[in-house]
């Protein structure tokens, strides 16, 4: 193999990332370690010389919280619904957009625009959106003395307003508007790749389809995606790890009691779950982080094969 | 398999890496000593920088920077830097970050959890021996004043915003008030007068005036009160029952029959449509409260901050505001022994290994807390009430309050009204878990009011979620 | 030439096609024209929502259903956005900051992700996962942490705290690699038998048919230099040393310590503007992709 004399040089390569990642990854991941395995961990007494006994105590209390498992379980959820949503949605942006000639700069430049906006911002953009002022929704009393956007829209055609994630809203309406405000966010980057991955795609694969007549259907299924399937299995993989430390876009609609009222950390997730505890309870969230750490990487193994039988290089 | 070999080899290189790491950062013991006051007090000829954190927008920031000037004839040799970091939870961020190298301020604007926070690492300052200290100091005028409080300076502060610096369980003073605020009732004075009502004195009062209100507007939700957590706290203070302690095995004790009856009778007062909240209506009250009549869900009375007047003022309409507010103090259970409660920044210093680096800390917090052209501008510019008697006799600040009313000077009725109780303030105590409580019982509120039960089955539920908080509080604080 | 010729003849018979066929094209041109203007308005409003909040009074932007358009357009956020911050040392921290870390990041990335891509060595796809693993663990929990490590250096309010930590990105080096696997290894070969070292092979060949990834790369990394301030916040201390947003944001908050969002919007829309720009100049270089690139030829 011509590789096999080079394998020094691969280091070589990797040497400078891999220096930094060993002092600012590397260390703060086994400094996290080291704090999950001492039992009630904290850094404020810590830095005054207490010491804490060595134990899983900090594991075992996390995984025995009820509460945890309503983490996990949103968590999944809305990484299992977002991933696939946004994906297969940007995909058939990034194919209309290569398939039309005039304003599809115009158009590309938009999609990227909320890209550089603020993402605390977008999140109250929604949450107005969405929002409901009143009294006792859902009860005889009901009084809406306003409704956001997304209802004016309802009652135009015709429907009900619903309660989307005010006080006595439904879990599903919640995770509705959760769906929603997640693939809106993950879009711009999502065009951005898959775009970049269809103009790359040779244009004599589509100038024989178009030879042979092949149907679009056909020509997207059988030639597009597995042409872009590396750029895929990046969108789906990094989809799943930033779906997995969905925190801020819950804040972002909810504030940080993420939940609506009267149901405060209903949709609460991992790392919400890490961060509640991550100004005074340093040895829990460690913990926590790491049982998130394992479960992610479990995923993105799969993923990883997964991807590896179905892509085309 | 080659796999396991390279793992094994990986797993050396970390260990390695970690052995070498831990032992540079190992246990260094980063906190710096107790203060101690120098033999020769403080040094004014030895320059010595101080900063100050805290969270003031740029009119404030203009306000203070006008006072170290001040300050700085005093005390030439005392520099001040100082920064605003953000809001209020992005200081205790910082500066929880910085106590774990020593990198704290000199100062910084604390409410009292952050100061129980940063008492874990055992880093804030306690104050007492600086209010005492009976050593003087020569200021560059000349003049000979004593470093601590004189007996004067200390009756000149607002008891309850003082007593503020010693709520933390052990007796002792952590931090000097700055300037303060408490909940109001704003009503609609125009309304009140046109139905002949009377401003509620106690809850019962309360809840018979929305009565009547609810049969003049139906479609109108009488009161809107701001902030739950406030509304359950202050409930606890005024019938007297256990909310939280900061001492003892158990620091929370606010699942008791008492704050469970009142609990549930906020509950049939939502469920009558008497009241709603800012998290339940979805947008702060005093837009309900500034709304026109007219408009279905309007409230009449609002209880919010006194410190967001501004926000209470209705909108002009052709050049005139649509109704008068009024401003009066809160409901209370017993009228005869008032309680609302104090809020607003107060200051704290961090302990340093150089003593004069306290001392200036001090002098410069002495100063702008006991400084009646400070505590007036600042009162001014902020919304917020000073924390000294006597800045009221300070003519610019007197006008200031003479000329209120229920309109333009809005800002100044409510700093009246906020000056007159001012007897009634209280605070709750402060520890490590303190903000969880709070917390809670403001989700309390929000879930026993708004969830769909029976009514059979009530008691029970808000049973199991007062058990539920506290189970939650104690978790949250690692037990 | 002979499959040209084939070509044309086909596209001759494709002329012939009915006019049901053309109607039918038509009608799937428009809807593709509707639906990616829907999108399109779908991800404006925001934006248009980011504009008309800047220039909002403090009290209208908190009403809780929001006015479409501004009661009273208020310049005035802007000029305090500005005012507030001294914009030249800012601008010029953030420059260097933000073109000296996204060079040496590009460098490091493009390195490794060639040894991920193109080298054999052992262990090769088992420390590419664990890169992967380190993107899981939410950041935060490193800040404690980084910040003890780079207080024993004495790197504190230093250009090498700004830029040091955050060279590597685990992110970067994933999507370059893939997109470095998609060059056929017999490239790499044939220059390995014409004696082309590693080095020029890099430069002359991969790098230029990455370009697309490694200016979606330079965007990114740019972007999230300029937008970054929990970090700088912590490790700069002097107004020397401090970046756009943390100078910016001393323009946010009111007298009584809230924040004054439409202040703060104004802000992000001075912060965002250079960015939008950078995206519209070099737009046209990501999109050109790979369809010019040495495959072909």
């Amino acid at each position: 193999m011509v590789e096999s004399k080079h394998k020094w040089k691969a280091w070589l390569y990797l040497a400078p990332a891999i220096i930094l990642l060993l002092i600012f990854t590397v260390w703060p991941i086994i400094n996290t370690l080291h704090m999950s395995v001492q039992e009630g961990f904290n850094q404020a007494q810590a830095n005054i010389g207490v010491t804490f006994d060595y134990g899983f105590g900090n594991f075992q209390n996390v995984i025995e919280y009820d509460y945890f498992k309503d983490c996990l379980f949103n968590t999944i959820l809305l990484c299992v619904l977002t991933v696939p949503i946004s994906t297969i949605l940007a995909l058939v942006i990034a194919v209309c957009l290569n398939s039309i000639g005039p304003l599809s700069r115009f158009l590309q430049t938009i999609y990227f625009l909320p890209y550089v906006t603020n993402s605390i911002a977008i999140g109250m953009v929604f949450a107005a959106m969405f929002n409901m002022v009143g009294n006792n929704f859902g009860n005889e009393n009901e009084l809406v003395i306003t409704a956001g956007i997304i209802n004016n829209v309802i009652e135009f055609f015709g429907g009900d307003p619903i309660n989307w994630i005010n006080a006595g809203s439904s879990y599903w309406a919640n995770i509705t508007v959760m769906v929603v405000y997640i693939v809106w966010n993950a879009l711009p980057f999502k065009i951005l790749i898959l775009l970049g991955g269809l103009q790359s795609v040779n244009k004599q694969y589509y100038d024989a389809a178009k030879v042979d007549g092949t149907s679009r259907f056909r020509v997207f299924s059988k030639i597009t995606v597995p042409l872009l399937s590396p750029m895929i299995a990046y969108v789906v993989i990094t989809g799943f790890i930033g779906g997995f430390k969905e925190y801020s876009s819950i804040v972002g609609i909810f504030g940080e009691k993420m939940g609506p009222t009267g149901d405060a950390r209903r949709l609460n997730t991992m790392v919400g779950f890490i961060y509640d505890a991550i100004d005074t309870q340093q040895g829990r969230a460690s913990a926590a982080a790491l049982i998130l750490f394992g479960i992610i990487f479990v995923v993105t193994l799969i993923n990883l094969a997964v991807s590896k039988k179905k892509t085309h290089y | 398999m080659k796999l396991r070999k390279i793992l094994i080899s990986v797993l050396l290189v970390v260990a390695m890496l970690s052995s070498m790491l831990m032992l540079f950062s190992c246990n260094k013991n980063k906190l710096a000593p107790d203060f101690v006051m120098p033999e020769k007090g403080f040094d004014t000829s030895k320059k010595v920088t101080i900063t100050f954190y805290h969270t003031m927008g740029s009119n404030l920031r203009d306000v203070l920077d006008a006072y170290i000037v001040e300050f700085n004839k005093l005390y030439p040799n005392i520099v001040i830097e100082h920064e605003q970091v953000g809001n209020y939870d992005d200081v205790r961020k910082t500066i929880s970050t910085e106590i774990t190298v020593g990198n704290q301020p000199n100062i910084a604007y604390c409410y009292p959890d952050h100061v129980a926070l940063y008492n874990m690492s055992q880093a804030v300052q306690t104050l007492d021996s600086l209010i005492d200290a009976d050593k003087t100091v020569k200021d560059a005028l000349g003049n000979e004043t004593v470093i601590g409080l004189t007996q004067a300076q200390k009756d000149d502060f607002i008891k309850g915003y003082y007593e503020e610096g010693m709520q933390f369980g052990d007796g002792k003073m952590y931090t000097l008030p700055l300037s303060k605020s408490t909940e109001v009732l704003y009503y609609n004075k125009t309304f009140f007068e046109a139905n002949n009502l009377q401003v509620p004195k106690t809850w019962d009062e309360l809840e018979a005036l929305c009565a009547k209100i609810k049969t003049i507007d139906p479609d109108c939700i009488p009161l809107g009160y701001d902030s739950e957590s406030n509304w359950f706290i202050t409930m606890c203070e005024q019938l007297g029952s256990k909310y939280t302690t900061a001492t003892g095995e158990n620091n929370f004790l606010f699942n008791n029959q008492t704050n469970r009856d009142f609990v549930a009778k906020f509950r049939d007062w939502y469920k009558k449509g008497y009241v709603t909240t800012q998290e339940i209506s979805g947008g702060y009250t005093s837009e309900l409260f500034t709304m026109a009549a007219s408009e279905k869900g309007n409230s009449y009375m609002s209880i919010g901050s006194s410190a967001g007047a501004t926000h209470q003022r209705p909108e002009k309409v052709s050049g005139a505001y649509p109704f008068d507010v009024g401003i009066a103090t809160i409901p209370q259970m017993n009228a005869d022994n008032p309680k609302v409660i104090s809020q607003g920044p107060s200051l704290c210093i961090f302990k340093k290994a150089d003593p004069q680096e306290v001392l200036a800390s001090w002098l410069f917090v002495k100063y702008l807390t006991t400084t009646v052209e400070f505590q007036a501008e600042f009162s001014m510019v902020s919304g917020y009430v000073p924390v000294i008697k006597s800045v009221k006799d300070h003519p610019v600040y007197a006008d200031f309050l003479e000329k209120a009313d229920g309109g333009d000077r809005i800002a100044a009725l409510s700093a009246k009204v906020c000056l007159e109780q001012e007897h009634a303030y209280y605070t709750s105590p402060a520890f490590n878990g303190s903000s969880v409580a709070r917390d809670q019982v403001g989700y309390l509120i929000q879930t026993c009011l708004v969830a769909d039960w029976k009514d059979a089955e009530v008691a029970d539920k808000i049973k199991s979620e007062f058990a539920k908080a506290v189970k939650e509080c104690n978790y949250q604080i690692g037990k | 030439m002979s499959d040209k010729l084939n070509v044309t003849l086909h596209e001759k018979d494709l002329k012939k096609v009915s006019a049901a066929q053309k109607v039918t094209k038509a009608a799937s041109k428009t809807l593709t024209y509707a639906f990616l203007f829907l999108i399109a308005i779908i991800v404006l409003f925001p934006f248009y929502w980011m504009i008309i909040s800047s220039l909002k009074s403090l009290d209208e932007y908190k009403l809780s259903v929001p006015t479409l358009f501004p009661r009273e357009i208020l310049w005035h956020n802007y000029v305090e956005a500005f005012d507030a911050a001294n914009l030249g040392t800012l601008f010029k921290n953030t420059v260097i900051v933000g073109v000296v870390s996204t060079l040496l990041s590009l460098v490091i990335t493009v390195l490794s992700a060639f040894a991920f891509a193109r080298l054999e060595f052992k262990g090769k796809n088992a420390l590419f996962a664990a890169l992967l693993g380190t993107m899981m663990i939410p950041g935060e929990l490193f800040t404690i942490t980084n910040y003890q490590t780079v207080n024993e250096f004495g790197w504190m309010d230093t250009y090498t705290v700004l830029i040091v930590p955050f060279l590597v990105s685990i992110f970067y080096i994933y999507l370059l690699r893939q997109n470095f696997l998609q060059i056929p290894n017999e490239l790499y070969l044939a220059a390995k038998v014409d004696g082309t070292s590693d080095i020029k092979y890099l430069w002359k060949v991969m790098i230029p048919l990455a370009l697309p990834t490694l200016i979606s790369i330079t965007i990114l990394k740019m972007m999230g230099a300029w937008n970054s301030y929990m970090w700088p916040n912590l490790v700069t201390k002097s107004a020397e040393m401090e970046l756009i947003t943390n100078g910016l944001r001393n323009a946010y908050t009111d007298a009584s310590g809230d924040t004054n969002f439409p202040v703060q919007m104004a802000a992000v829309a001075i912060v965002s503007a250079p960015l939008f720009l950078v995206f519209l100049f070099l737009r046209k270089y990501i999109m050109k992709g790979v369809s010019r690139s040495g495959i072909k030829g």
